[in-house]
This record gives structure tokens, sequence and C-alpha cells, in this order.
């Protein structure tokens, strides 16, 4: 079972993006900032990241971009944000996000994607 | 063998201080390190808040910035709060998160200021000014969500408003949720946090 963490202070998005991801047979941890999903990403290993930006402590790109720097994974990461600009798109390309999404996400889409990135799809 | 009490009782007492000329002289010397000392030490001068401010706007190191943020919170007056603010409007992560956490020391003394975000014509700005409101502990704040939900646009900016009236709202939120829900019929994620913020707000449930 593929297992993907989901990085987010807000904790009704993470109920919400748990339950869909949980309804489609993946394992779902949670973090509320960049610190707490580093310290898990050194305990468990995981098949994809969701990652929203502004989050107290520290931020999503900060996060992902000290995710790459220590090698800990290269499992693909998704940025999920309200920031629509197109710096903060670079920013997410430059810490090593594979995908940009604006919140809200429809659920759909975010099936589509995250199955596609944990090759879920193929199955 | 007879524990002997340590005499130099204040190491600082031997350095002397230096004055707010000084140290904002060295505001924009050419070490990082410097500047970071520099600007965490003038948040004993009240008379600082505006230099800070503007080295603020043109300080790329990280630890520099944060510094500054974090000696503009502890002078905390129009000045220093105004240009925290500003700092919403930033295209820089890491540097908003830095200035909302500033702001959630700060911001309780000038709530007019934040009130005034929360109606900024940047969603994004409204959406962090949304992220301080909790910290602010002002009476109103409750009210302001309310408002949001029932004449703002901006379809996350609403569902901020009620994440955090998820948390702390009261039952008078509720029709203010109910016809923020109705305003954006297709959107599920706004309303399963609607959803999920009435169940709380009637005792039903936690998160």
């Amino acid at each position: 079972m593929k297992r993907i963490l989901i990085v987010d202070d807000a904790a009704t998005v993470r109920l919400f993006n748990r339950q869909i991801l949980e309804k489609a047979g993946y394992e779902v941890d949670e973090a509320i900032n960049g610190i707490e999903a580093l310290e898990r990403s050194l305990l468990t290993t995981y098949d994809l990241y969701l990652v929203d930006v502004n989050m107290p402590l520290q931020d999503g790109f900060s996060f992902l971009s000290n995710l790459r720097a220590q090698a800990i994974t290269q499992a693909p990461a998704v940025i999920i944000s309200t920031e629509a600009g197109e710096q903060d798109r670079l920013q997410a390309w430059e810490a090593g996000a594979n995908f940009y999404l604006i919140k809200p996400v429809k659920p759909d889409v975010l099936l589509q994607l995250v199955d596609m990135l944990t090759g879920e799809d193929d199955q | 063998m007879a524990l002997l009490r340590n005499t130099s009782t204040d190491i600082r007492q031997e350095i002397p201080a230096e004055d707010a000329a000084s140290l904002l002289a060295k505001l924009w010397d050419e070490s990082a390190t410097t500047r970071r000392l520099v600007a965490r030490d003038l948040a004993r001068f009240p008379e600082a808040s505006h230099r800070l401010a503007e080295r603020l706007e043109e300080e790329s190191d990280s630890s520099v910035r944060e510094a500054i943020i974090t000696s503009l919170a502890a002078l905390a007056d129009i000045t220093a709060v105004t240009a925290l603010i500003d700092c919403l409007h930033s295209e820089d992560a890491a540097l908003r998160n830095d200035a909302i956490e500033g702001l959630k020391t700060a911001g309780g003394l000038y709530p007019s200021l934040i009130q005034e975000a929360l109606q900024d014509g940047d969603p994004d700005v409204r959406i962090l000014a949304i992220g301080v409101l909790e910290s602010l502990r002002h009476p109103d704040v409750e009210q302001w969500l309310i408002d949001l939900l029932d004449h703002d646009a901006h379809l996350n900016v609403c569902a901020c408003a009620v994440d955090l009236l998820c948390e702390i709202g009261s039952g008078r939120a509720i029709p203010a949720l109910e016809r923020c829900s109705e305003r954006f019929p297709n959107e599920e994620y706004l309303h399963f946090a609607v959803g999920l913020a009435i169940q709380r707000l009637q005792g039903e449930g936690t998160l």
C-alpha cells in the first residue's frame, strides 16, 4: 500500500484530503508544518508528499528544500497552495516540487494526480 | 571542596552598550552576521523601527530578515506593525510566514491595521491576515470572519475564514456559514469545511 504525507497547518484540509486518499486505498500520515514533516520523513518512507506553502515554523518550500538537500527522499511532491503567483511556482520548482496545484483541489483531480505520481494508475 | 559563587555575575556589564545611532549605522554592514546581531540589539530602541523597516525591504539574507522581524515584533509600534503587514505582499514564502509570526505577537496592539489587511485587494494577503486573527484575541474577530463569509468574493478567503471559525467561532456564525456554502454551490471542499464547522459549533464533533 502506498503511503502519503499530507503537510498542512489547516486541520480541515488535512482531514478532507485524508478521507479522499484513504477511500482510494492509500495510507496517510499528517504533519502540521515543515519541521514535523521532516521529522516524519526521517522515520518513515513516503511515496508522495502533498505540501501546503504557508505554514508556521517552516513553510512548504523550505521543507522541500531541506528534504531534497539532505537527500532524505526523491519521492514526488505536490505543492498545494492558495498562492497562484508565478514566483511561488518558481520557488516550488526550485525547492524540488514536481507539481503545483491551487486550492481548493477537486477530489477527482487530486486522486488522478496522486495515482499517476505513485504509479497506481498502472495497476 | 566548597562551591564558589561566580563573582562576575553579569558578563554584559563589562561590554559597553552601543547606542542606537551606532547600531543603526551597522544595519547596512557588509557582513550578514553583523547585520543580524545589530538587528537583534535594536529591539531595545523604539526609535529604530523606521530604519529596521527600511532595511527589511532590501535585506536578502533570511537570517537577518528573521532577526529584523523579531525586533519589529518586539518594538510593536505602528511603524513596525505596518512593516510586518507590508511583508504579507511579498512573493517570498519564508518572509510572509515570518511576518505572520511577528504579527501574531505585535498585531494585537493595532487591530484596525489587521482589519484593513482583511480588506486588501489581494486575496492572498487577506488569507494571510486570517492566519493572524487567532492570536489577536480581539472581541470582533468572529464578526470579521462572518463579514468575510458574507461578502468576500474569493473562495479561498472564505475557506480560510471557515477553517478558523471552526476553531474559534460560536453558534452565532452558523447562519453565515450556511449562507457562504450557498454562495459557492459547486465547491466540495468548502461544503465539507462548512459541514465540519457547523457540527463543531453545535458541539457535536471535534477535529
